[in-house]
């Protein structure tokens, strides 16, 4: 079966549970967006799916395969990549040399830079020094190099100016469009919802909200529920 | 005092090689190996106990530097699989333990008498007026400019190398995208044991030939290193080159020759000083 499953999952951090009981489908080519307010376990959320946090309860499967157990190393080779919150750029890298880093392809740092035409003529810069937009680029282009099957975005918009966000939405539905099936976690529901297919909202380490993006969107008192648990799942 | 600087050169290159290898472990695989020099230590004393099995020198010298660099990356894997997100303070802790595990092994395995090591390069090179040069002081100055250059060669112009890169400045996100973190850090540990293994063995036979002597050249070879901040190549083998001269030119002289065992502290402790100058003058005012 082609999909990203996560079944009843929970994650406990520290202090306690972050995350309780979610469960959840992403499908090849569709984007889910994950929002809700902040510590309600998004990142945890993703953590565990790319293999940085560990689960404490439930079950997690790629195209059929049980996460449960594998390494992140494993779970990368199965096509699952993990954009992690901030600018992740390994600075001393120069931007080609980030993309080479996991293009699949002699071509894929093209393609990939074909998305973003403007770090073309930054392709031999030191990443580090970039401005936090270009950062962000380098960043997704490299994501999209490696050719996911599955893409997990954190919060992409955080430090970046709303213009700059607003110019990297298209780009993450057109990877979406092009057969990736994207998680994606972010703060701002309203613009997030707009490129989605399918949202969830979670709240307090709990779904309050799973199904269409648009009714979300075009109803803000729905999303004004569900923020504070009250709309049905 | 000139011919005291190039018998210090010896000693010199063995510290640049060393600091080389302090550098790379601490910038790839964010640890202080206070067990580099142990390490090699220990596949000097091998090579020698492989020679009194009739194993001719080079070999013996041979396996012993392959067996330094098994035990080197034996200890990088357990730190590898036991202490992968631990911060470097846990890290180095573990070299510790592995220098007093390495020297209380060696004492065990081959006695406390010290032992006769035989050179593999007997003799002098050249002389230059009243200097002589001699074969063990130019291979390992060659020796500790190859692996500087080749090391830098390998970290920018290679793939490897910008793996190495990537997981020494985001080792979370380069295992995301697929970096196989724990294999590279077992290949760092057992490379540089190589190296240090390869560089001790042949120096050896013109120091101090305790266990103990031997593996504290951690000192002065971290001296360097500390030159070059733990992050440039180039300056922690100028730091052991000159390190190494300095403490030869001072041994000639009498009143003096005490003083060349202060030379690395007193670099330490400058250094220190001096990287920590501004807060030091905040605290002040």
């Amino acid at each position: 079966m082609s999909e990203l499953i996560l079944d009843d999952v929970s994650v406990s951090r520290g202090s306690g549970p972050v995350v309780s009981g979610v469960s959840l489908v992403v499908k090849p080519g569709s984007l889910l967006t994950l929002v809700g307010p902040n510590g309600a376990g998004k990142t945890s959320l993703l953590e565990s799916i790319s293999g940085i946090v560990s689960t404490s309860k439930g079950n997690m499967s790629l195209d059929g395969v049980p996460l449960g157990k594998l390494s992140r190393i494993k779970r990368s080779r199965l096509g699952l990549v993990h954009v992690e919150q901030g600018r992740t750029v390994f600075p001393s890298l120069t931007v080609q040399e980030n993309l080479e880093l996991t293009a699949k392809s002699p071509t894929g740092v093209d393609e990939a830079l074909e998305l973003f035409p403007e770090l073309q003529k930054r392709r031999s810069s030191a990443s580090g020094l970039l401005s936090g937009g270009e950062q962000q680029m380098v960043v997704l282009a490299r994501a999209f190099a490696a050719r996911p099957k599955y893409l997990l975005i954190d919060e992409m918009s955080l430090g970046l100016a709303p213009v700059v966000f607003l110019r990297l939405l298209p780009i993450i539905r057109h990877i979406a469009d092009s057969g990736v099936g994207i998680l994606m976690v972010e703060q701002f529901a309203q613009l997030a919802l707009k490129i989605a297919d399918e949202a969830i909202v979670v709240t307090g380490g709990r779904v309050t909200y799973g199904g269409p993006a648009e009714p979300l969107m075009t109803d803000p008192a729905l999303l004004h529920r569900a923020y504070l648990g009250m709309a049905e799942v | 005092m000139l011919q005291g600087a190039s018998a210090g050169l010896a000693a010199g290159g063995l510290y640049a090689v060393i600091a080389v290898c302090l550098t790379l472990m601490a910038r790839l695989v964010r640890v202080v190996n206070f067990s580099q020099v142990a390490i090699g230590m220990f596949a000097a004393y091998l090579a020698v106990i492989f020679a009194e099995q009739h194993l001719p020198q080079w070999a013996a010298t041979a396996a012993g530097v392959c067996v330094g660099a098994v035990v080197s990356g034996l200890i990088g894997w357990i730190i590898a699989q036991w202490l992968p997100e631990a911060g470097i303070g846990a890290r180095s802790a573990v070299s510790v333990a592995s220098l007093l595990l390495l020297v209380s092994l060696s004492f065990i395995l081959f006695g406390s008498k010290p032992k006769t090591f035989k050179s593999l390069l007997p003799g002098p090179a050249f002389s230059m007026g009243n200097v002589v040069v001699t074969q063990v002081t130019v291979v390992m100055v060659a020796l500790a400019l190859a692996v500087a250059v080749g090391c830098h060669v390998l970290l920018t112009k290679s793939k490897i190398g910008t793996k190495l890169r990537a997981l020494s400045e985001r080792p979370t996100t380069a295992e995301l995208l697929g970096v196989p973190a724990k294999g590279l850090s077992i290949a760092v540990w057992a490379g540089t044991g190589l190296i240090s293994a390869a560089a001790v063995s042949i120096v050896a036979p013109t120091q101090t030939n305790d266990p103990i002597s031997l593996s504290f050249i951690i000192v002065p070879a971290s001296a360097a290193a500390l030159l070059g901040g733990f992050r440039r190549l180039d300056l922690a083998v100028v730091g052991g080159l000159a390190l190494g001269m300095l403490q030869g030119a001072l041994a000639q002289f009498e009143q003096m020759s005490v003083l060349r065992y202060w030379v690395p502290f007193l670099i330490i402790v400058v250094f220190l000083l001096w990287a920590e100058r501004k807060e030091v003058w905040d605290v002040a005012r």
